[in-house]
């Protein structure tokens, strides 16, 4: 989960790395009132969780006073990659003599944590770690022996620095290294972080990104911002991992790798799926039942097909829910559940005296296309009858 | 022959106490698993399915000769666990939970790479040498014992593949599951290595998924190797910056594309299969 702008510094404050004096406003008056705090010259920052902000027009300087109400006013009705912006950072504005880039972040290619440090940072620093990799330095961190500070410093020193202003990176780097580690980071990035002309050395942005599975003991502010879509934030309250498509074919997954090679087959047939739903390890009679329902909230969904094995998963339970939501909705979408394992027999037993349709072949393509064939002859009858498509969405919506 | 789990192997379930451990621990005896002992702080002298609880893997190990384990220890716990295990000198870790925090993850991968030892997972269906044992929740009624190594990123999917190899007449010799994690255990080329190793395995199905760069790296030892490779790759459809499901299965930057994947493996001298069952035809068409 990323950190936005704001939290990320007031993280970094906590570990004594230096940030910019600024205030979080949540309406133009509230900005006004900061900025009036900060001085004259101060910069507006939209607070989203996506990458790109500055060249989305979520910055703006102000130089004079009088433009910031409706600069500010501006930017609250802005929405950047989807997200509309509630927050926005007032901080003074600070001209830096040199921007450097400085991240902390873990290398899942090689699954070691890297120190990366350029002393040509800024919003360019993907350019130059495409065309002028020397100037990216890594350091390889080994989490059960971090680097000391004489090891940092002769790292840091490679950027051409010296006296002073390496002293001063050298104990950022040792305070991001802290952080990073106490707060168990997936990233921790500066970029940029700006050397001013009084020979300052301040953190222009913060980019953090907080492990999920690390939450159950890692404090953060209550808040970061709530998922975009309802249906995925409805699927976490479950305990599914729930993906918005844009097909028609509803996909439910006991595994992960097992729901994309089925969306794979039904693309491969020319259906597309109409979402990506994996259950997990811990399928219950309920679970089963809340994700099929979720699947079928979303109106574009023509049937659904469950892919299941039985191997940590309680299959003929998970069964009992899939029979259970075809009872109790009114005229059910096609479904076809394919479910193969430990106690797989009592599994279709329980979904065939349902009137579920049930496939035991191993070949997931046989799922999918019966799903297919189920759907088309619904089709056709919803023809000849006149809107039985409609009927569903109703019940549905 | 098999590898990594063989007629020697002698394992611990350690959280064999809880809900999921002793359920899967039935499990695994009726498969026929040798397992020797039991391990959860607290519960030394109780006895679980029939095997003796101890406090510690220490005991286990000292008791049994015990030289695996496979781990039901919830994921908040699992580092220390693990760490033990390694510290006691157990040479094979199959760590089964999922939601394991990554510092935790690299923390144990750091130990076991230091200790020589094959850590797989966490976010693993285990391993499964058929007739043999298995250490794992993999539904065992899926396997059957053969010439073929399987190496896969999803438990599901393994689970998929063995039984399309058993319609087309083919078993495995060893199933080994990698983990689902961006961060796992053990990288997939050691177990390929492994496998190219074993006089009984006669030929390799990779089992791989969008993400990360496992598939691409094995892609340089397949060029070397003398047995068949083949490959299937989920996640075609994937859409580009989203984690789907596992949390190593998420396309960044145009890299870990299930393309970049194709390419590699198929300039390595891998057979790459659109989907499951024919990954299975392919690699009965080389054998």
């Amino acid at each position: 989960m990323k950190l936005l702008e704001y939290q990320g510094k007031n993280l970094f404050a906590k570990y004594g790395l230096p940030v910019p004096r600024g205030k979080v406003a949540e309406d133009p008056q509230e900005a006004e009132e900061a900025a009036a705090q900060l001085g004259e010259r101060v910069v507006l920052k939209a607070q989203v969780p996506v990458g790109g902000r500055g060249k989305a027009g979520g910055i703006k300087y102000i130089s004079h006073p009088q433009q910031l109400f409706a600069e500010a006013e501006a930017l609250f009705r802005m929405d950047i990659g989807g997200f509309p912006v509630e927050k926005i950072l007032v901080e003074e504005w600070l001209e830096a003599v040199k921007e450097i880039y400085m991240g902390l972040l873990v290398d899942a290619d090689t699954g070691d944590i890297v120190f990366l440090f350029s002393p040509e940072g800024g919003v360019n620093i993907e350019a130059v770690a495409a065309s002028r990799p020397e100037k990216v330095f890594r350091l390889a961190v080994d989490p059960l022996a971090p680097p000391p500070l004489y090891r940092l410093r002769a790292f840091l020193r490679q950027g051409g620095f010296q006296g002073k202003i390496l002293e001063e990176l050298t104990k950022i780097a040792a305070r991001l290294l802290q952080l990073f580690f106490a707060k168990e980071l997936l990233i921790g990035e500066i970029n940029p972080l700006a050397i001013l002309p009084d020979q300052r050395v301040l953190a222009l942005d913060a980019k953090v990104e907080v492990d999920d599975n690390a939450l159950f003991r890692q404090e953060f502010e209550k808040k970061f911002w709530e998922e975009q879509d309802l249906l995925e934030k409805e699927a976490r309250h479950i305990g599914v991992t729930y993906v918005k498509l844009n097909g028609s074919v509803g996909v439910i997954g006991s595994g992960a790798g097992l729901a994309m090679a089925t969306m794979d087959m039904l693309e491969e047939r020319g259906y597309a799926p109409a979402n990506f739903l994996e259950t997990g390890g811990g399928i219950t009679e309920d679970l089963m039942y809340n994700a099929l329902k979720l699947v079928c909230k979303n109106s574009q969904v023509a049937g659904v097909v469950i892919n299941l094995y039985g191997g940590v998963n309680p299959i003929e339970k998970g069964a009992k829910g899939i029979v259970r939501f075809v009872r109790e909705t009114q005229s059910p979408p096609p479904i076809v559940v394919k479910a193969l394992g430990n106690k797989q027999e009592e599994c279709w037993e329980t979904l065939r005296e349902g009137g579920v349709t049930v496939v035991t072949s191993v070949k997931t393509e046989d799922a999918v296309d019966s799903i297919i064939k189920l759907i088309n002859s619904r089709k056709e009858k919803g023809a000849n009858l006149g809107g039985e498509e409609v009927n569903r969405d109703e019940h549905t919506a | 022959m098999s590898i990594l789990l063989n007629h020697e192997t002698r394992a611990v379930v350690q959280g064999i106490t809880g809900r999921i451990g002793s359920v899967q621990t039935a499990w695994m005896l009726e498969y026929g698993t040798k397992l020797v002992a039991g391990v959860t702080p607290g519960r030394g002298g109780e006895r679980v399915q029939g095997l003796p609880v101890y406090d510690d893997v220490y005991a286990a190990v000292e008791k049994h000769g015990a030289n695996a384990t496979v781990l039901f220890v919830p994921a908040p716990f699992i580092r220390d666990a693990v760490l033990e295990a390694i510290d006691a000198g157990i040479k094979l870790v199959v760590a089964i939970p999922e939601h394991v925090p990554l510092h935790d993850v690299l923390r144990m991968k750091s130990a076991a790479e230091k200790n020589n030892v094959w850590l797989l997972g966490p976010n693993t269906p285990g391993i499964i040498s058929p007739g043999i044992g298995k250490l794992g929740i993999m539904p065992g009624n899926m396997f059957m014992r053969g010439q073929v190594g399987i190496i896969s990123r999803s438990g599901t999917l393994s689970y998929e593949m063995a039984g399309l190899l058993k319609e087309v007449g083919l078993g495995q010799s060893t199933m080994v599951g990698v983990g689902g994690d961006p961060v796992v255990g053990s990288r997939m080329v050691k177990i390929l290595q492994e496998f190219e190793a074993d006089p009984e395995t006669e030929a390799v199905i990779i089992v791989g998924e969008i993400g990360g760069n496992a598939e691409e790296e094995a892609a340089a030892f397949i060029r070397e190797m003398k047995k068949p490779v083949v490959a299937y790759i989920a996640g075609r459809t994937a859409p580009a910056g989203r984690r789907m499901g596992h949390a190593g299965a998420i396309i960044s930057k145009g890299q870990g594309t299930v393309e970049s994947k194709i390419k590699a493996l198929e300039k390595a001298g891998a057979m790459v299969a659109f989907k499951p069952s024919d990954a299975a035809r392919l690699t009965r068409e080389c054998l």
